[in-house]
């Protein structure tokens, strides 16, 4: 990382795309190998090239690619121009860099000569105010989770590949880019794992808590998607998050759970790479069910060869995990895969999970890439679903307990389901000629069963069609089953205005699913099915289309944003249309028990099903000023309009679907510095939200529903500090979730949300086989304050303490992971409504306290092997 | 100072409700509030007949409040009610109808702070679809005189099969839940912090329209088998305005 940089260099304009691409470097140089183990060089000491004062009257600008040439004491024993368009830019360039310094590229433990090449980019000096070099930015982009402002020209994903060369001559290290999407403001967080990947995780959802304001909870098991709240938002589980994976899309269209549900532990969290978390619908490029904002997964494996992780621990559980990298290739191409099996800390929480994905990144022309990812992911799981508070006030179920059981429910069948999950897809990234292209495709087919009962006993009344009986049990049972395919894509375009560069992008997005969705409910005697209450077959298509300025007034002043349109389409048979009662049916033919019913009024006859079609556009401008760095400090303010497509069991015949649309506003600030050898990245954010038709979840449906609008203000406030041998991230957010018509608060999210994550790694000063071992400790803490409950009630609060620590020896690793490590009993979930689960001599009828008991304490140990990796 | 006064900016974002409010409370019944503890209770009925009831009780298994009246014949149908039900007592209470005193449920009545509109006393010894169940109901026991003629009667009720089916209905027109609920009985009572809710059920009025001269063998008897049974169940189930139940609330509860 950028350590260190001269001062004397603080006038100068020079971009720093060379030292984002050596610091990205550095973040897996210690993992990535030649194919004669060679760890490239990492810069420790860089200096910025002066912009020539006399090209200070054309104020031009300039790109120089510069050979250096490392020595094994890691200084520049050489370097020369290998790409310019100007002598004096050239000479600037070289003086700064034979001053850079580096920790020298080693091949099996030692020190080696070694060759890099280096972009610089000049720009002309801002006259006022000084924009004093921002070492720290870039360090943050390599290395650090919360990624300040990021100018398009200065951070690329790096693609580093290394050269065969003579045994004793200079490695060269080639750097091929992706450009990673510039900055919407202050709550815009690329989230490098990096250190933190040592923080326990139950999946890849938990990476989202390095991001302010989110709050995990599962009420549905193992295989059910998260629940997540963000920001005041109850996005359920992701219907109001975009989320994607390598750009693949998460998010379900046509969910009957809810569309948009957004099943995240197909993942491999060893596999993730960072996280790309924009609090809000500021960029062009969020589509559908942006409303509360997007996550993005990337996927890379900084582990080369192949490693072997194997863990053990409370109630059962077990888990294999295998991941291997080709050590001649770059991170991003990879091979994972998981199988993981748990009893559960309680009754009917058991889980069997197994995930596989493979990445390959190629070259594609010049300086391209393209990269085909598969993902394979089944589950099967339980859940134990919710539990009375006055049950367990009243000693009648215990705290992890489950209803499901003779001396409730004698329910023969217990919640959870099974879960499924394939995928491929293809994306390249090249430029051709001047024109930068991305284009993507991808093929998603998805399984899902959830089997979910809130209620008990409570929603079978009796029907005067219905032949005589008592209350079968509300146990919904909700099938998906999805194909989708889709693709997207962008080109982008660059001319030089008033001295300043600026560039357009043009991008699209299209997606189709094809949709099969039903629920029925089941009796708690038997598992049969006694009612149809949706069977849905649903055509959704979405075309998205945008265009995506960077207006550069100044080098510290720039317009970032366009509009996005989408159209959405929608094509739904509803084989189960007529469900009313009927009271004018045919008494001769009397459709008794029948849930789809082939009558209308008078007993004319009719066919169970119905076919829907509608369409709609959504217009949603977007816009983000960022303005500094000034003493390391960037402002920002954005703009956005966000929707979440209708459900398909809401459509109406050409009834433009009303979309939840929402309109955020948000200010902020984002300070990035190095302070000796503390890279430091603080954000503060006030921001405001307005939704005008929000959604929430009705227990008696076991589904989300559209509600009424909504409005969040709050603050935010994050900081991420990195050190030789420490990696601190700490958020903290307050959220005000009101209604809009009554003023009363958001049932269930979250206010207060602080989350605190800490890694400290070290060799130690001793060695073992002429190896030292390193050992690492990393702590997660989390706290949620009371939510507000409906009936005026507010849940408890929440606060855990998990924890890991590893001792590495040459290709063992060795781990000890305690979850909620003091073993406080805490809600995960804590709901108010209606339930009878037979726990009361007569049903019980009012809303009463409901909850989801978080796990108690866990102990894991793990065992890793590492093969052929450096 | 200043960091004060932003701490303070935030609590206040934390602060607020969602409306409303939970509340447990007692629940107690009692008979009319002019019969005399440990006396028969005498009155006389429509028919012209005397009654001095000597015994009577009622075994009740719940009682709910819900926020919304019926508003149609087929809402009024249903078991449940469609609107949300603010208050619940789930413990059962047999309760001696000769006697003004209050007499408590065992269990405090859970509930919220949203007023009800109507409420509904459940007549079960068992789950309220369990056709099995054969607790005794209504127990009677007195003496009835009209015109020098005096008859002794008595009777147990109890709340089994479905009594009300007819042929022609719907099969699902008359669950047994139909036999076992009285309701929508009239309460619109807001639930307070002090004092409790009291149920009142004046056992006079389950004997309007009888004729303790038909009653044969002086025994009224399960499942409507003539008139007079069909009467006493009808007046039973009575949750009109008038009728036998009536809800208040007690401050001194």
């Amino acid at each position: 990382m950028c350590h260190e940089s001269e001062p004397g260099a603080t006038r100068s304009i020079a971009k720093w795309a060379a030292c984002a691409l050596f610091l990205l470097q550095a973040g897996v140089a210690s993992a990535q190998a030649t194919p004669s183990a060679v760890t490239p060089p990492v810069v420790v000491r860089h200096v910025d090239p002066i912009y020539p004062a006399n090209e200070l009257a054309s104020s031009k600008h300039g790109d120089v690619n510069v050979l250096m040439t490392i020595d094994t004491e890691g200084h520049v024993s050489s370097a020369e121009v290998a790409a310019s368009t100007d002598p004096d830019l050239d000479a600037s360039a070289l003086e700064a860099a034979r001053q850079w310094q580096f920790t020298p590229a080693m091949r099996d433990g030692v020190a080696i000569p070694s060759r890099i090449r280096v972009p610089f980019h000049f720009a002309p000096p801002a006259p006022d105010p000084v924009v004093e070099p921002a070492a720290s930015d870039l360090a943050v982009a390599g290395n650090t989770a919360h990624e300040p402002p990021r100018d398009p020209e200065e951070v690329h994903e790096a693609l580093h590949e290394t050269k065969a060369s003579e045994p004793l001559g200079p490695e060269e290290v080639l750097v091929r880019g992706r450009r990673a999407p510039v900055s919407r403001g202050a709550s815009d967080f690329d989230i490098r794992v990096g250190q933190l990947a040592i923080i326990p995780k139950a999946n890849a959802s938990d990476f989202l808590k390095l991001a302010p304001g989110i709050m995990l909870s599962n009420e549905g098991g193992e295989g059910h998607a998260e629940q997540v709240f963000l920001r005041g938002f109850d996005a359920r589980e992701g219907q109001d998050i975009e989320f994607s994976v390598g750009g693949v899309p998460i998010n379900e269209s046509g969910n009957l759970h809810g569309n948009g549900y957004a099943d995240t532990h197909f993942i491999i969290p060893e596999l993730v790479e960072s996280l790309r978390v924009v609090e809000g619908p500021f960029d062009p490029r969020q589509g559908n069910y942006a409303v509360a904002g997007s996550a993005n997964y990337e996927l890379g494996l900084d582990k080369r060869g192949l490693t072997a992780k194997g863990t053990y621990g409370s109630w059962g559980t077990k888990r294999l995990v295998l991941t291997w990298g080709p050590e001649e290739t770059t991170r991003h191409t990879f091979a994972g895969v998981e199988a993981f099996e748990t009893d559960g800390f309680g009754r009917n929480r058991d889980a069997t999970r197994a995930s596989a994905m493979a990445q390959y990144e190629g070259k594609l022309g010049g300086a391209g890439s393209y990269r085909i990812l598969a993902t394979a992911y089944a589950a099967q799981y339980h859940s134990a679903g919710v539990i009375r508070a006055d049950d367990y006030k009243n000693g009648r179920i215990g705290f992890y307990d489950s209803y499901a059981q003779p001396a409730f429910t004698n329910e023969k069948i217990a919640g959870g389901g099974n879960s499924s999950r394939f995928s491929l897809s293809w994306d390249m990234d090249a430029k051709y000629g001047a024109v930068p292209l991305t284009n993507q495709i991808y093929l998603i087919k998805r399984g899902l069963r959830s089997l979910e009962n809130f209620t008990g006993f409570l929603e079978d009344t009796q029907d005067p069609l219905q032949s005589i009986h008592a209350q079968r049990g509300d146990m919904s049972d909700l099938s998906v089953d999805e194909w989708t395919i889709g693709s997207r894509g962008s080109s982008r375009f660059e001319a030089t205005v008033f001295t300043q560069k600026q560039t357009l992008e043009f991008g699209y997005f299209a997606r189709l699913d094809l949709v099969k969705a039903s629920q029925q409910r089941l009796q708690a005697s038997d598992g049969v099915p006694y009612k149809t209450e949706a069977d849905l077959d649903s055509t959704l298509t979405d075309i998205g289309l945008y265009a995506d300025a960077n207006i550069q007034f100044q080098p510290w002043l720039h317009l970032r944003g366009g509009p996005r349109i989408d159209v959405f389409s929608f094509d739904i048979n509803n084989k189960c249309a007529a469900k009313y009662k009927g009271e004018h049916l045919n008494p001769n033919n009397l459709p008794i028990d029948a849930s789809c019913l082939t009558q209308q009024d008078q007993g004319r006859p009719r066919e169970a099903n119905q076919r829907l079609t509608t369409s709609s556009v959504a217009l949603m401008p977007r816009a983000s000023l960022i303005v500094g760095p000034f003493a390391n400090v960037t402002f920002s303010a954005s703009y956005g309009q966000g929707v979440r497509s209708l459900d398909p069991i809401a459509i109406t015949q050409d009834i433009k679907t009303p979309f939840a649309r929402i309109h955020a506003y948000e200010g902020g600030a984002s300070y990035a510095h190095d302070i000796r050898d503390v890279s430091i990245v603080a954000r503060t954010v006030a921001f405001q939200t307005y939704v005008d038709r929000d959604i929430m979840f009705d227990e008696k449906q076991g589904r989300n529903v559209v509600g009424v609008g909504t409005t969040r203000t709050g603050w935010l406030g994050s900081i991420r500090a990195i050190g030789s041998f420490f990696d601190e991230s700490i958020n903290l957010t307050f959220v005000r979730s009101t209604y809009n018509d009554s003023n009363l608060l958001v049932a269930y999210v979250p206010d207060v949300v602080l989350r605190s994550d800490t890694a400290f790694f070290k060799e130690l000063p001793w060695s073992v086989a002429g190896r030292r071992p390193r050992v690492a400790l990393g702590t997660g803490i989390t706290y949620v304050g009371p939510r507000a409950l409906p009936l005026g009630q507010r849940s408890q609060n929440i606060v855990t303490v998990d924890a890991q620590t590893t001792l590495t020896w040459w290709h063992y690793e060795i781990g000890l992971t305690a979850t909620n490590i003091f073993n406080r009993q805490y809600r995960l979930g804590e709901y108010n409504f209606a339930s009878d689960f037979h726990s009361q001599p007569q049903p019980t009828l009012v809303p009463e306290r409901h909850f989801t008991a978080g796990a108690p304490r866990g102990i894991f140990a793990t065992l890793a092997i590492n093969l052929g990796g450096s | 100072m200043r960091a004060v006064a932003v701490a303070c900016a935030l609590m206040a974002l934390s602060c607020g409700s969602t409306g409303g409010d939970t509340i447990d409370f007692p629940l107690a019944a009692a008979g009319p509030a002019d019969a005399v503890a440990g006396r028969p209770l005498e009155f006389s009925n429509d028919k012209g007949w005397h009654v001095v009831l000597s015994k009577a009780t009622l075994h009740i298994g719940g009682v709910y409040l819900n926020e919304s009246r019926p508003i149609s014949g087929g809402q009024a149908l249903e078991c449940f009610l469609e609107g949300t039900y603010v208050a619940q007592q789930t413990s059962a209470l047999t309760v001696d109808l000769l006697t003004p005193a209050l007499q408590r449920f065992p269990a405090l009545m859970h509930g919220t702070t949203t007023p009800a509109q109507v409420g509904q006393v459940w007549l079960t010894g068992a789950r309220i679809d369990d056709t099995k169940d054969r607790t005794r109901i209504l127990v009677i026991e007195g003496v009835a005189d009209r015109a020098g003629v005096s008859k002794k009667f008595l009777g147990a009720l109890r709340m089994g099969a479905n009594q009300q089916l007819k042929k022609g209905d719907l099969p699902g027109a008359f669950p047994p839940c139909k036999d076992r609920i009285v309701a929508p009985v009239d309460a619109e009572i807001t639930v307070r912090p002090v004092g409790g809710l009291v149920l009142r059920i004046d056992p006079r009025k389950f004997f309007g329209g009888v004729d303790f001269g038909a009653l044969p063998n002086g025994t009224f008897s399960d499942g409507s088998k003539n008139t007079q049974d069909t009467l006493l169940s009808t007046n039973l189930h009575a949750a009109q305005k008038g009728g036998p139940y009536v809800f208040e609330w007690a401050d001194d509860l």
